[in-house]
């Protein structure tokens, strides 16, 4: 465990003595207050549905952007030589930089909800969605980031693991879309249970399904498992 | 406290690391020489337990690298090439990132950060980013962190790289102290530096171990190769006959510029006295002006191996 502490100590410093947690934050921030006010004065509904279907795919655009250094700048930087020659296990280093992503997502969480208050004042939201919406944007983000940090442990160039991560997170968020195009009922039903989309989308409307969390949280182990795996077979 | 027993490293087809046995004992420093691609740092990886011996064993400080690889670890303080620092965090957050990873008690974290940062004299920057310091606080750096934790063995891949002569001095200086009651496996170029703070040398090419002794004996087994350099008064017919004469003499190389002297270098072997041999076998025909005897430097000791060995069927 202090290995894992140890690891997400140094990812927190890396993150806020570098401008790419500060870029990330403003991003999002600045696009999802862009949403939510268009969404309100558009629908003139006190509801984040909207907002968080927005945030959702916005997630999926600056989340990679997070995850991408998480390895590729270990190794091109050759300090994946230090972690590696470390007593910390490859479990250690996958779930301390993994850690030190999932603060960013809770500080982008937590950000978000200043939009709550002008929601609270003015209007009467109904907060049961609210709180599941904000379940289903915690849980899209870890799997997100789980994805991420797989991709940018296969690549020495922090590019292309953010561009494959986009790629991958963008091709879950639209699979769903494929249902349509299907006869058959087993393939269509894959579609649906793969979509990042589909399953964020009963978040937002309210329903906290446990076959959504269990999918998200499936999505998370395999991710990681898979990354662990990996710098244990790069030795 | 470093144990490699046959140790080998295979990608693939490709053998980076063949069949590697030495040891080093506590309180030694080592010097591990080869050509560059000779598998030193591959070597170096697999004893710091960064990557897996394809066959073989690697132990440190009595624990298997393969099967108790954070205990053995824990044991390691390695310095790679390139120092593996990272350039958004300050000296201390660095030092106390390693240190925490090390498993240093809270208590002694201090305590270590000041041994290491006062050894590798990083005081002056220790509050400063990593990015903003030369190479040569860098190269200290990646030192600084692999003596955090008190490692009873230290690996240094060319630690002194990059560093002006004040500086190198210095980190000889550490290195030597330390290998007083540690043991120091040390990789360079630089075999002067060998000379100078090693115990034993160990010489490799292509993934093999040619030799591993003291650099002194590494000399005298190679003295087969030391030369006996002649300045001899012109004209000295028959020279080349009377210096093949002497028991002990091997190739003769005459070197005749036509003026008043004649240059002729002997290959010798072993012999004791063979200097005298060669001076009373010319002394009685010509005028001998000079005679001396050179001794193979480590580095032509290290160029006989690594030829030696790239000699197609040479048995090395």
């Amino acid at each position: 465990m202090n290995g894992v502490l140890a690891v997400l100590q140094k990812e927190l410093l890396t993150y806020f003595r570098s401008p790419i947690a500060y870029f990330v934050l403003a991003v999002f921030f600045v696009g999802t207050g862009y949403f939510f006010t268009y969404n309100i004065f558009m629908t003139g509904d006190a509801t984040m549905n909207e907002t968080f279907l927005n945030m959702g795919i916005l997630l999926i655009i600056v989340l990679p952007m997070v995850t991408m250094r998480l390895f590729a700048a270990e190794y091109s930087a050759r300090t994946m030589e230090l972690l590696s020659a470390l007593p910390l296990k490859p479990r250690d280093i996958v779930l301390g930089k993994y850690l030190g992503a999932v603060a960013i997502l809770l500080a982008l969480t937590i950000g978000t909800t200043i939009n709550l208050v002008p929601l609270y004042l003015f209007g009467q939201p109904e907060t049961t969605s609210i709180l599941s919406g904000y379940l289903g944007f915690l849980l899209l983000g870890l799997a997100c980031l789980a994805v991420g940090q797989l991709f940018s442990a296969l690549t020495q160039n922090q590019i292309v693991a953010a561009l494959a991560t986009i790629c991958v997170l963008l091709g879950f968020w639209f699979v769903g879309y494929l249902q349509g195009f299907q006869h058959s009922y087993e393939l269509r039903s894959l579609f649906r249970h793969l979509s990042f989309s589909l399953h964020y989308a009963n978040f937002v409307q309210g329903l906290v399904r446990t076959e959504s969390i269990a999918f998200y949280a499936a999505v998370c182990a395999i991710a990681l498992t898979l990354n662990t795996s990996y710098l244990d077979w790069r030795r | 406290m470093i144990t490699l027993e046959s140790v080998s490293k295979r990608y693939g087809s490709r053998t980076i690391v063949e069949d590697l046995s030495f040891g080093v004992a506590k309180g030694e420093i080592v010097g591990f020489l080869g050509p560059n691609g000779a598998g030193k740092t591959t070597t170096m990886r697999m004893i710091a337990g960064v990557t897996a011996a394809t066959t073989g064993r690697v132990m440190v400080a009595g624990y298997d690298m393969a099967t108790e690889n954070a205990q053995a670890a824990r044991k390691i303080g390695y310095a790679p090439e390139h120092p593996p620092v990272y350039d958004a965090l300050d000296v201390s957050a660095y030092l106390r990132f390693v240190a925490r990873a090390k498993g240093v008690p809270r208590a002694e974290i201090a305590a270590d950060l000041d041994y290491a940062t006062s050894a590798c004299r990083l005081e002056s920057v220790f509050r400063k980013e990593v990015y903003k310091l030369s190479k040569g606080y860098r190269q200290r750096l990646g030192l600084a962190q692999a003596l955090i934790g008190k490692p009873e063995a230290l690996l240094l891949d060319e630690p002194t790289a990059g560093l002006d002569p004040g500086q190198i001095q210095e980190t000889r200086e550490v290195i030597r102290s330390f290998g007083r009651d540690h043991a120091v496996l040390l990789s360079t170029h630089i075999l002067p530096e060998v000379t100078m703070i090693c115990g034993r040398v160990a010489i490799i090419d292509h993934g093999r171990l040619l030799a591993i002794d003291s650099p002194d004996g590494l000399r005298r087994a190679s003295e087969q190769s030391d030369c006996v350099a002649l300045l001899v008064g012109a004209p000295a017919t028959g020279l080349r006959e009377a210096l093949l004469s002497v028991d002990g003499v091997g190739a003769v190389q005459i070197d005749d510029a036509g003026g008043r002297s004649i240059r002729a270098t002997c290959q010798v072997g072993a012999r004791d006295g063979i200097e005298a041999a060669i001076a009373r076998a010319v002394a009685a025909r010509w005028e001998l002006c000079r005679l001396e005897r050179q001794q193979p430097t480590l580095e032509n000791v290290f160029l006989q191996y690594v030829k030696a060995d790239r000699v197609p069927g040479a048995d090395s």
